[in-house]
This record gives structure tokens, sequence and C-alpha cells, in this order.
């Protein structure tokens, strides 16, 4: 009886619930102004020089961002399917801990990334493309290492099993997706165009 | 409406978690308005050293002056003095003005005037003040660094703040600080903008809420939308002090592969121009509801006012071109940004002439509070009126960068939101004390505060319009300006007497909270649910969860019986 009663999450109250995602909410607006001004900044950079890269650097290759998005979207899938099961009421370990490989993989695509850029000669000072191209992916992988933490965390939500469990997969889901959009459009705005 | 009541919690019974990592709002307010209080201080101070220098040049500056500069026998040195202008600004702005309004009575009066037992996150709550504190560590080591603190002035524009315009460590650190500020207020937003949607009491529409509360929540909604955008300019400044890229780095950006410095003003001007709101905004609201509470009348027109606050909150998002007027923008952008702040005089004219109509034909009580709030009313008429000529771009190219810009802003800025700031903390001190503050001694705080404060803006309008610029060490190498030393003495002067009045104040606040009169629960005789409890508040607030049943401004009914005010609480008592 108790394995099965451990087995099943309790239904969040609707207040938990509202509470929550307007603070979620409210949240990602924050993190998301954030990424904006940083492209809005690429913006201007992008749209003033006449040349785009400029001062003759080469674009990086793509295929390890390529990578990168695939991992993140990955991510993002097999955690809506964990959502899904949690809101059903089971705990679901093996999407979560998808979810966390990926993004670990995602972390590791990223640093073989910038260890490829240092090995094609684009450092931190080469101009402002390579400036850019870190700084932006830094700032993300920053907030990547921070979702990585609250996955890790919701480990400990899923073994409370309580009326709060719920509300947290789908709080952290919220902000795990954002950055696999923030990801997306950094990759398609810098990289692919 | 409340979604949820929350429940009742034990009272804490260590010291640690009673006074220092406490959850309750009202301790976390109280922490706010100390921590904005010392730093009020320390930046005054710096004000006074800027006024001193400014004034006698060359003179040591007296009493301290030898312990802080003995290099140079007391006098201020250049170099300290961009310093103390820089650091002037964005403590008075971010560190004693953002904790005062937002932190102190953001935390104190959004749970007690919405009937909330707390805040909705108490830990985010107790977060954001450590972060805060935190930062305020940062800010402070910076001064005892090798170059000393930031001196690119509070904007920080590259080239002044990139490693070529101050190349030690203490821009550095300034950036991390005010990127630590800004996750705190952003917390804190968070929670405020949660709390007001989710906890207002049963029976409370947003137009029930006092405007103290509509002032805080667009607060915070601009908090929550644009530190995030200071923030990212902060980083990437950083980045370019710490790893070496090139964002604001000048040069021609094309050919070089180099950055550009003007796209840190849009950044930060951005974020900048609504800082402005971010500031103003909780005075207004609590001179609002304070004028309204001590002319015995209805708020004249409260819907509109909150209206009109909200639409100022909006406009204010698209005016930020007007602080760059002189940065060789097209003309068609300044003519478009002067139309779009010239509109906002719409909404603030609308709101103003509320705060007329409040006062009209009302029984006015001189109280304290309502000294300092009708301060606001004076002070915010002459800052916004000023704002005009710096609205209007062929004026402006005049007036920019002078001394007129700096007694505008500080007439808006500072002597409105710190006056505001006083009419709060005297009419909520009962509540967070449980005892009355001196009269008679907030009155001559009152007076000479006033009289100090428009000594020193006025004074410097005059000066600015004849051409002072600002930020200089010394202007009166300047053959022009030497005519201009009498006034600035005048303006040093009322600024020892403003300095000085403030002495009378936290002699009041600390004695007061000793010895004071002990409060009665509604000393004010006020309707809003802070006074239906006793004084000081109990830890849980409100024993059962009120059920709000009319405005906040029900004043002079006449067929209310024996009283001229109603409880929020109670039916409104209609012929």
């Amino acid at each position: 009886m108790n394995e099965v009663m451990s087995k099943t999450i309790v239904t969040a109250k609707d207040g938990d619930k509202i509470i929550s995602s307007v603070a979620m909410i409210v949240t990602l607006v924050s993190f998301g102004m954030l990424f904006l001004t940083l492209m809005m900044a690429f913006a201007m950079f992008r749209i003033t020089a006449p040349v785009w890269p400029p001062a003759g650097m080469t674009r990086p290759d793509l295929f390890l961002p390529t990578l990168s998005t695939v991992m993140i979207f990955l991510s993002s899938f097999f955690y809506t399917k964990f959502e899904k099961n949690t809101v059903a009421g089971n705990v679901d370990r093996q999407n979560l801990t998808a979810t966390l490989v990926l993004g670990l993989a995602f972390m590791l695509s990223q640093f073989l990334f910038w260890n490829h850029l240092k090995s094609q000669g684009i450092y931190v000072s080469s101009g402002v493309f390579a400036s850019i191209i870190y700084a932006f992916t830094w700032i993300h992988a920053a907030h990547i290492v921070a979702g990585l933490g609250l996955l890790v965390w919701l480990y400990s939500a899923l073994k409370s099993a309580d009326k709060m469990t719920s509300v947290k997969v789908s709080s952290v889901g919220k902000f795990w997706h954002f950055l696999g959009i923030v990801w997306l459009i950094m990759f398609v705005t810098i990289f692919v165009l | 409406m409340a979604f949820f009541e929350q429940e009742i919690h034990d009272a804490p019974t260590t010291f640690l978690s009673k006074y220092v990592f406490s959850f309750d709002h009202k301790v976390i307010a109280k922490q706010f308005l100390w921590y904005g209080i010392a730093f009020l201080g320390i930046g005054g101070m710096m004000a006074l050293m800027i006024r001193w220098t400014l004034a006698f040049p060359g003179q040591a500056f007296p009493v301290i002056g030898t312990l802080l500069f003995p290099n140079t026998n007391g006098v201020v040195p250049p170099d300290t003095y961009a310093m103390l202008f820089t650091l002037h600004g964005t403590i008075m702005i971010f560190y004693a003005i953002t904790p005062i309004l937002i932190g102190a009575f953001g935390n104190f009066c959004i749970p007690l005037m919405i009937g909330a037992r707390d805040m909705v996150f108490p830990t985010l709550n107790m977060l954001s003040f450590w972060l805060a504190v935190l930062s305020a560590l940062l800010l402070l080591v910076s001064l005892f660094t090798p170059l000393g603190g930031a001196a690119g002035g509070w904007t920080s524009y590259p080239t002044l703040s990139t490693l070529i315009g101050s190349a030690g460590v203490g821009q550095t650190l300034w950036c991390l600080a005010l990127f630590v500020l800004g996750v705190s207020s952003t917390m804190g937003a968070v929670n405020y903008i949660a709390t007001i949607i989710t906890l207002r009491a049963p029976g409370m529409g947003y137009f029930d809420m006092p405007l103290t509360v509509w002032g805080l929540w667009l607060t915070a909604v601009l908090n929550a939308i644009f530190l995030p955008v200071l923030g990212a300019g902060l980083l990437l400044l950083t980045f370019d002090r710490v790893f070496g890229t090139t964002f604001f780095l000048a040069g021609a950006a094309a050919t070089s592969g180099s950055g550009d410095p003007v796209l840190f003003q849009h950044v930060f001007w951005i974020f900048g121009h609504p800082e402005v709101y971010i500031l103003i905004l909780p005075a207004w609201g609590i001179v609002s509801d304070l004028l309204s509470f001590f002319s015995r009348k209805p708020a004249f027109g409260a819907k509109s006012t909150a209206l009109s606050m909200t639409s100022i909150t909006i406009l204010s998002t698209l005016v930020y071109g007007h602080h760059m007027y002189s940065g060789q923008m097209s003309p068609l952008l300044t003519q478009s940004f002067m139309m779009l702040t010239m509109t906002i005089s719409i909404p603030s004219a609308v709101f103003f002439a509320n705060w007329l109509g409040t006062l009209w034909k009302g029984s006015l009580r001189f109280q304290t509070p309502m000294l300092f709030s009708l301060g606001v009313v004076f002070v915010f008429g002459l800052g916004g009126l000023t704002g005009l000529y710096l609205a209007t771009v062929s004026t402006d190219l005049y007036l920019h960068d002078t001394y007129f810009v700096v007694g505008h802003f500080h007439y808006t800025m500072a002597a409105s939101v710190l006056l505001g700031g006083f009419a709060g903390t005297y009419f909520w001190f009962p509540k967070m004390f449980g005892r009355m503050m001196n009269e008679a001694l907030g009155k001559w705080h009152f007076w000479l505060s006033m009289l100090g404060l428009n000594g020193i803006f006025m004074g410097m309008m005059v000066i600015g319009h004849a051409g002072m610029h600002r930020r200089i060490y010394n202007p009166f190498v300047y053959e022009f300006l030497q005519n201009l030393i009498p006034l600035n003495m005048f303006i040093t002067y009322s600024a020892l007497l403003m300095g000085s009045a403030q002495l009378l104040f936290v002699y009041n606040f600390i004695h007061s909270m000793y010895k004071g009169p002990v409060a009665s629960q509604n000393p004010w005789e006020v309707g809003t649910l802070e006074w239906t409890i006793p004084s000081p508040a109990p830890h849980y607030n409100f024993a059962e969860i009120p059920v709000v049943k009319c405005g906040p401004h029900e004043y002079g009914n006449p067929n209310l019986k024996g009283k001229d005010f109603q409880y929020q609480t109670e039916e409104l008592v209609k012929a």
C-alpha cells in the first residue's frame, strides 16, 4: 500500500499553481529582457556593419553549434514527457535523467565549441564578432548551469512527492524550455544568418 | 482576490530568526529602512564634500577632511572628486532611495494594505535583502582598492568606464555590485507582483487597493522588466574590463571589428529612464494616499490617478532618447523622442490636478506626514515643469550637462522622493514600532529641509542656466564662471542647513523608537487595512483575513454618524 502511495504525486492546489505561474512568468520576462538586450546589441552591430563578419573574421564551423541545438531540443522533448507523467501522478525518473544527461551533453558541446574556436585562433579579444559569440554563449551557459542545478533539485522533489511537486516540475520546465528557445534564437541569428 | 489563505506561523524566538534572518516582511522592511538610512548618511556626506569643493575650492573640508584626505591636508583631490560624484549618485539612487521606498515601504505596506499575512515568497524576500547587503559590501570594498572606487559618473559611460578611462578594479566591483543589486531588486519585484496579484483580501479589486500599493506595483513591474537590461549592459561592460571583449571599445566597428561606446548609452538609458519612474512612483502613490487621508476627503479621481500612473509607466519605456540629444542622434529621432516625452506631461498633469483636487476644500490636518506630502506637491511641480525645457531639443542642447539638469533631476528624483519617503516614515512609524514620532521636531525637520533643499536645487538651476557645467572639479578656472562663486557658496550653505536638519530626523527616529508616546491602533484616523490591527503589527498581521467592502479613501461621508472616516472592512454607509 505504501509503495503505491509513494508512486503517485498529489495534485497541486489551484492557488499554488496560479501563484507559481504568475511568479515564473514574471521571472521569465526578466530573463527574457536580459537576452533581448544582448540581441539588441548584436542587431546593432550586425546592421551597422557593411560586411559581416567584420574585420576579415571567418564564421565558426556550424557543426558543434548544430550539435548543441539538437541536444537542447531533445532534452526539452524528454522534459515534456517527464512533466506530462508527473502531472498524471507518476514518478518518472527516466525522462528526468534523460533531460539531465542531454543538458550535460549540451554543456560539453559548448566546451568543445569554445576549444574549437581557440584552436581556430578566435579568442575573446579578437574583435566584436568573437566578443558576441563568447559573451552570449557564456551568459547562456551560466543559465544552463543554473537550470541543471534545478533539474538535480527535482529528484528531491520527486522523492517527497507532495502537492508542490508538480508545481515545481512545471516551473522548472518553463525555465528549461525558455533556455532552449533562447539558444535556438541565438543559433539562428548569430551562427546561421 | 486571495487565491488561498496563508497560515499563521509561530512567532520566531531566537535573536537570529527574529532580527537577522527573518522571513517576516515587516522585519525585512525595517532592515531595508536601516540599510537605506545608513546609505543616505554616506551619500549625504559625499554630497557635502562635493558642495564644499565647489564653493571653497582649495580649502580643506572641515572637521573630517584631514582624516579622509591626509595627503592633501584635507582638500578633496580631483580624482577623489570624480569618485565622490559617481558614488553619490550610485549610492543615493540604488542604495538609499531604492531600499527605503521600494525595499522598506514595499515590504511593509504591500501585505498590510492588501490584507495578507506576509509576502507570497518569504524566503525570496529574505534572500533579496541579503543580496542587497552583499552588493553594498562589494561597493564599499571598492573604495579601498588601490585606485579607489568607480569614477566614471553614475551613468558609467564608456570610455570613462572601460579600462582606458578607469584602470582600477573599483569600476569592475561597481559593475558587479550593481549587477547583484539588480538581481536582488528583481527578486523583490517578482515577489511584489505575485503578492499583489494573488493575495489581495477577499473583496479587494484592483481599484480598491490604496494608491500606495498601485505605485509600488507599477514600480515592481518596471523593475522586473528593465533591471535586466542594465544587468546585460553591466555584464558586457564587465566582460570588456575583465576578459578583453570589445563591445564598448571606441573605433570603427566595421573595419577594425571593435565595438561602439554609444551602444552602452542606449542600453543604459533604456533602463535608466524607467528607473527614474521606478524611484518616483512609490512616492507618488504614498503622497496620493496621504493627501486624501489628511484632507479628510476622498482622493479626487482616485481611479484616474491610478490609470495615469499606469500610462506614465508605459510611456516611460518609450522616451529614453531624450537623454542622448547631444549624442549626434538623427533629428528625426530627437523630434520623435521629444514628442513622446512631452506626451508624459498629459498623464502627469492629470494626477497632479487630482492632487490639487483632493486638497481643494478639504479640512486639512497639518501633521508632519501631511507637511511632507505638501512638500512633494511643491517640489515635484517645480521639478516636472523644469523638465519641459530639457525635453525640448532646442533648449536641451544649451542646457545639456549643466547644473540645470542637476537641479531638475534632484527636484524630481531626490527632493520629491526624499520628502515622500519622510512622509511615509512619519506616517507608518506607529505601525512599525508602536510609538509616535515627535510632532514638533518633525515640523522643524520639514521646514529646515524644505528651506535647505529649495536653496540647493533652485540655486543649481540658476547657475546651470548661467552656464556652469556639472562634474567639473574647479569650475572657477574659467573666467566666465568666476562670478558664480557667491551663488555656489549660497548653495553650499543651503546644503549644510539641509544636512544638519537631518540630524533632527535621526534623533527623532531613534529617540521615538524607545521613548516616544505609545501609539494607539489608529493614530491618524485612517481607514486602510493596516490600521485595523494593533500597533505595532503582530507577526501574523491579521488574526482573521479581512473582507474588504469599500475603497481606501472614504472620508467625510455626510451619512456617517460620529466619525468622519470608515474602515475598508465596513460596508459603505449610504443615505
